[in-house]
């Protein structure tokens, strides 16, 4: 890898012997042949070529216009970033979202909430949480459930013949929207051979007004003091009793709260 | 000393005179305080060269055959391929892209070098900094931005030695003879500024006081593309209008041209590089502007293209006999080539496909080698006679060269490029997974594999074609070596 093939001086002398003399007049016959040292002709500008000037000059600005993301310092989007985009992607997620039954939704928002304590098979844990899989809080009606999820469930409760009460089941008020509950309400009701009405956002809306000063959770004599089969006002009816405009839960779980 | 106080005044062009006892005289003179140094940049040039052909066949070779000597630290393919195109760009290109340069620049400022030595240092310098660089990458030092793998120490030492050699270079405009400056000189004295500028600023940004997160790529690729374009697309251009002209014996096409040429090109290449990086983390208006100063540089090739072509118009026909001819105009059209290709594989819709794979690696192999090597190899064919005194031995030698690199080149261009479209369309394709993009391209790989054995070979046989030279085993005689026997008289001084 070392390119010096001579040291330099030994390449001087080896210059001189390359059949030039010092004197200059013998001049090697390459330099005698030699054409001049070239020069440059003053031919005018062609038309197409300008034509080809303006060509590129438009199409490069016609780019840069196009695909510029608007200038703007953190738009990756080569076009132009949020309008067309958002138009575009936020199209295409609500679509999506429209596509999906409140059912397929509710999964959704179960696996998130809901299953780490309730299991993806909503048979909860054994002593600690209760079961949603044909426990009669989440299939009977629409009413306990809804209050269950909007405002949480704490002390003893008996499901299915079991005793719980080690853990609380917090309020889901703050965390998950009317539509969002009413989706998860319906999904539980009707996933694990559960067999109840759906829930609408409405009627948990209407739910949430009502219970809107009711400070803390519920305990099981509170929900025992509504009917089982109270269903949420406005809802489908599937062959149930009528929605009865019935008395606010706050005077019966007076002496609770 | 600045690249803008080149005068914009038209030369005036003198009605043709015979070359004059004097004027032989002169170069003469020229010609031999430039000899030391010229062909120590040839030489060192043209051992890099090899050196830099056997690391490429291996990492051609592991590309396909990756158990080869897998378990030598210093031989793994994320060393040796760095090492290759270091080599290849600072070693082999850089500096025999300096000879020619300062050849031109000795023979077009009419004076003569002073203190050769100091240049022989100069390239010694560099020399070292190139060895030093590569035995960092080999042990393990590379930095891993793309060209700038040299370790810090290595590029400290290239640094010195380039200022070195530049002042050299600069020196000789300031004592220029005659009040012309030719286009060649514009595009050398550019060049020169243009690498310190090129280098400096990289080397800051990334190693001094580094730019934050992706805007090190951006640097990074900001680099290499000018490189291409303002250091070696300058030099190889320079010497493209000094030899077309000069062996034909025709003025230049057109003064107009080449000073739109010229000016366009620096203004617009500066601006290229982040096209690289289309889909990349970056903001949108950055790449778009690069892509967009890129579909401008058609003004220049555009330009430059047809400058050279109205020049040759009429005189193709020598390129049967003329190896200077032969070569540069080669390059000329690959420059041409190399720029359309740029500019189309730059277009979001097309890079989507072809960045990041094995096409952008013809891209620049396209310009470092079919357009910038070819040159600088019809310039030595031009000079080296010139300096040593004797004429090329073997035309068949020359045609093997011709002919080896030309196939060679455009075979790993062919595959290259096919592969890479393939391997981009597969990499798209979300069903397919990443190892199958890769695996379907072995067959081009192989290829190209073979393309680097023709290369090799033609590399192999200038070197020894240069070695005779060197050593004086040239041949005496007052005609020159040409690549086919001429049938008329006149023609002879067209070399
Ligand atoms: C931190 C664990 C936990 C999470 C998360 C949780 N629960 Fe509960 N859930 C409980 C506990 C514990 C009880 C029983 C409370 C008690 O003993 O007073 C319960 C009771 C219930 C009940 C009444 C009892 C039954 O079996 O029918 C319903 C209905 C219910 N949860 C629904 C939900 C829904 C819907 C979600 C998701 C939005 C959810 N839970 C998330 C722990 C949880």
């Amino acid at each position: 890898m070392n390119e010096q093939t001579s040291p330099p001086d030994q390449r001087v002398r080896q210059g001189m012997d390359y059949g030039e003399s010092e004197e200059v007049q013998e001049v090697h016959a390459a330099i005698q042949r030699e054409k001049r040292e070239p020069r440059v002709g003053l031919e005018p500008l062609s038309i197409w070529l300008i034509a080809v000037y303006g060509l590129a000059v438009f199409f490069g600005g016609a780019y840069l216009g196009r695909y510029s993301g608007n200038f703007s310092g953190d738009g990756l989007d080569p076009l132009g970033g949020p309008p067309p985009t958002k138009k575009a992607g936020g199209a295409q997620g609500e679509q999506q979202q429209a596509e999906l039954t409140p059912h397929d939704r509710g999964k959704k928002i179960f696996a998130a909430n809901c299953q780490t304590c309730h299991q993806a098979n909503g048979l909860g844990v054994p002593g600690q949480y209760p079961p949603l899989a044909g426990s009669e809080f989440t299939t009977g009606g629409s009413r306990r459930p809804g209050m269950i999820v909007l405002k949480g469930l704490e002390g003893p409760v008996t499901v299915k013949g079991q005793k719980f009460g080690t853990a609380v089941m917090q309020p889901w008020d703050k965390t998950l929207t009317d539509q969002r509950i009413a989706d998860v309400l319906t999904y539980e009701r009707s996933e694990w051979g559960n067999n109840a009405s759906p829930v609408t956002g409405e009627q948990i809306a209407a739910l949430r007004k009502e219970l809107a000063n009711h400070p803390s959770s519920f305990t099981e004599p509170d929900l025992l003091g509504v009917p089982a089969d109270a269903e949420l006002p406005g809802g489908a009816p599937v062959g149930a009793a009528p929605p009865k405009p019935g008395a606010p839960p706050q005077p019966q779980s007076s002496p609770a709260s | 000393m600045d690249a803008t106080e080149i005068p914009l005044k038209a030369p005036s062009v003198p009605t043709d005179v015979p070359t004059s006892n004097v004027e032989q005289i002169e170069r003469a003179l020229i010609d031999a305080s430039t000899r030391v140094p010229v062909l120590m940049f040839y030489t060192s040039a043209i051992v890099w060269l090899l050196f830099g052909t056997l690391l490429a066949g291996f990492v051609s070779f592991k590309l396909h055959s990756p158990d080869w000597f897998s378990n030598v630290s210093f031989l793994t393919w994320g060393r040796v391929r760095p090492a290759h195109m270091n080599v290849m760009v600072y070693g082999w290109a850089s500096m025999a892209g300096m000879g020619t340069a300062i050849w031109l620049m000795a023979r077009l400022c009419r004076t003569v070098l002073r203190h050769p030595l100091l240049l022989v240092a100069g390239a010694g310098f560099w020399n070292f900094g190139v060895l030093l660089g590569v035995g960092g990458i080999l042990v393990g030092d590379s930095t891993g931005y793309q060209w700038l793998e040299f370790p810090p120490y290595a590029a400290i030492v290239l640094f010195v030695a380039y200022s070195l050699i530049i002042s050299w270079a600069v020196l000789m405009f300031r004592f220029r003879r005659g009040d012309q400056i030719y286009i060649t000189q514009w595009y050398l004295l550019g060049a020169f500024l243009w690498f310190p500028w090129l280098y400096a600023a990289a080397q800051l940004m990334l190693f001094v006081v580094p730019v934050q997160g992706v805007m090190q790529a951006a640097v990074s690729w900001w680099f290499a593309n000018n490189l291409l374009f303002l250091w070696f697309g300058a030099i190889g251009l320079g010497t493209a209008y000094y030899m077309i002209p000069k062996v034909i014996g025709r003025p230049v096409y057109s003064y107009h041209l080449a000073t739109i040429g010229f000016w366009t090109y620096a203004l617009f290449s500066s601006w290229t590089g982040m096209q690289r990086l289309v889909d990349g983390p970056f903001p949108a208006w950055m790449i778009t502007a690069s892509i967009a100063a890129t579909i401008l540089t058609i003004i220049p090739v555009a330009t430059v293209g047809l400058n050279h072509h109205m020049t040759m118009q009429g005189y193709f026909p020598l390129m049967r006999y003329s190896p200077t001819l032969r070569f540069t105009v080669f390059g000329a059209i690959s420059y041409t080539v190399f720029s359309a290709l740029g500019v189309l594989i730059s277009l979001r819709s097309v890079a989507r496909y072809v960045n990041f794979t094995q096409a952008s690696i013809a891209y620049s192999h396209l310009g470092l080698y079919a357009f910038f090597t070819m040159v600088i190899f019809g310039s030595m064919y031009y000079i080296v006679p010139r300096l040593v005194g004797r004429e090329w031995r073997y035309a068949s030698l020359i045609k093997l060269h011709f002919w080896a690199s030309v196939y060679g080149i455009g075979l790993m261009i062919l595959m290259l490029l096919a592969g890479g479209f393939l391997q981009g369309a597969n990499m798209d394709n979300p069903s397919l997974a990443f190892s199958e993009s890769t695996q379907t391209i072995l067959p081009y790989l192989r290829g190209r594999s073979l393309s680097g054995v023709l290369l090799t070979v033609s590399h192999f046989v200038f070197a020894f074609h240069f070695g005779l030279m060197l050593f004086g085993l040239g041949r005496t005689s007052s005609v020159p070596t040409f690549l086919n026997p001429v049938e008329t008289e006149g023609s002879e001084a067209h070399v």
